[in-house]
């Protein structure tokens, strides 16, 4: 069989897949996968509703467990003491549901307390560990090369390209998540919402509010992060197709 | 803390901790050995223990599934000027994880 095919337009070109970008590692994933399968450690349908039920997390179990921190000094005080213990109360259990910390693929949870002059901001430098029970799947940039290495060398830079701008006296301290523990920010409750419920609180603690590269704030309940379009000069052709169109007219 | 995944060797756990929370470490320049989560950027610097945290398996053993021998972990501290000495901002740290094995009394 030859690798190459015709169109049956005289044009020939080898057989390759039509997606490039796939990494070793997805391969490698795949290939595990339909071994496991093969020998039946799990079904395909196993692994589709596994898969589905990961993505599905969200970080509405952080939003829940800091609007309950701040209105409840005890439970705060256990969060800070024992934070996968003190998950199970907000209805999250780590072990879930395979019995070792799926999916966060450890068991140690550590929340980080900000303060008046502390800020966290978490990273993991090595590949993208982070505390998917309470936050579900990281967000894109939080795995880029980008974020994980200049985090660390140049953390009031980064944060301040996520509009967060703190002042000297103001502790930046950097968690790198590089062995087994995840770590989650928690927070200053902002002035302006005193008597608010825990369901009003916790729509102001989002995602980004955990990984500590924006400050909760009232009217804040999403991550916005514009997209800043390029400004390059535009070189227009000598004869744009418009105006040839226009010229045979 | 519990232990992370179900072993398949008998586990042995490590013994009493060699650092506090305070002690000042310096960590370790080891070569590596096919496998290490110790960042080269905190490699001969000195910080200190920020956290007495769980035993576990180290890194270098797990990836070749020796998976029996625990070690203590730590949390140790960094202040970003001794990591990068021209940082601009003196109370700025930086924290990671580490092994015991990989620190040294400073």
């Amino acid at each position: 069989m030859s690798n190459a095919h015709s169109h049956g337009d005289g044009s020939e070109h080898p057989a390759a897949p039509m997606v490039e970008e796939i990494t070793d590692f997805e391969v490698l994933e795949i290939a595990v996968r339909e071994l496991a399968i093969e020998h039946g450690l799990f079904t395909a349908d196993d692994h589709r509703r596994f898969t589905e039920w990961a993505e599905s997390i969200g970080p509405a179990a952080g939003s829940r467990l800091v609007a309950k921190a701040w209105t409840d000094p005890a439970f705060k005080a256990r969060v800070l003491e024992d934070a996968v213990a003190a998950c199970k109360e907000i209805g999250i259990d780590w072990a879930e549901p395979t019995g070792f910390g799926t999916p966060s693929d450890y068991m140690n949870l550590r929340v980080l307390e900000d303060t008046p002059t502390l800020h966290h901001v978490i990273v993991c430098t090595l590949c993208s560990c982070y505390p998917r029970p309470l936050l579900g799947m990281s967000p894109e940039w939080y795995r880029t090369t980008n974020y994980r290495r200049r985090l660390v060398r140049w953390p009031r830079q980064v944060l301040a390209e996520f509009g967060l701008i703190l002042p000297p006296e103001v502790e930046v301290r950097v968690e790198d998540s590089n062995q087994k523990c995840r770590f989650m920010v928690l927070p200053m409750r902002p002035a302006g919402t005193e008597n608010w419920t825990e369901e009003q609180l916790a729509e102001i603690v989002t995602r980004d509010c955990m990984i500590g590269v924006a400050l909760p704030r009232p009217g804040r309940t999403a991550d916005i992060h514009p997209v800043q379009k390029a400004r390059r000069p535009v070189k227009r052709t000598s004869h744009p197709p418009e105006t040839a169109h226009e010229r045979k007219k | 803390m519990a232990r992370s995944r179900s072993p398949k060797n008998p586990q042995r756990p490590a013994g009493k901790a060699r650092f506090k929370v305070g002690d000042r470490v310096r960590v370790k320049d080891l070569p590596n050995l096919f496998y290490s989560r110790t960042q080269m950027y905190v490699r001969g610097v000195v910080g200190t223990i920020a956290a007495c945290t769980y035993q576990d398996v180290i890194p270098e053993d797990e990836a070749f599934n020796r998976d029996g021998q625990l070690e203590q972990y730590y949390i140790v501290r960094f202040r970003q000027k001794d990591l990068w000495p021209e940082y601009p901002f003196d109370n700025d740290t930086v924290q990671t994880e580490s092994p015991e094995r990989w620190l040294e009394p400073a």
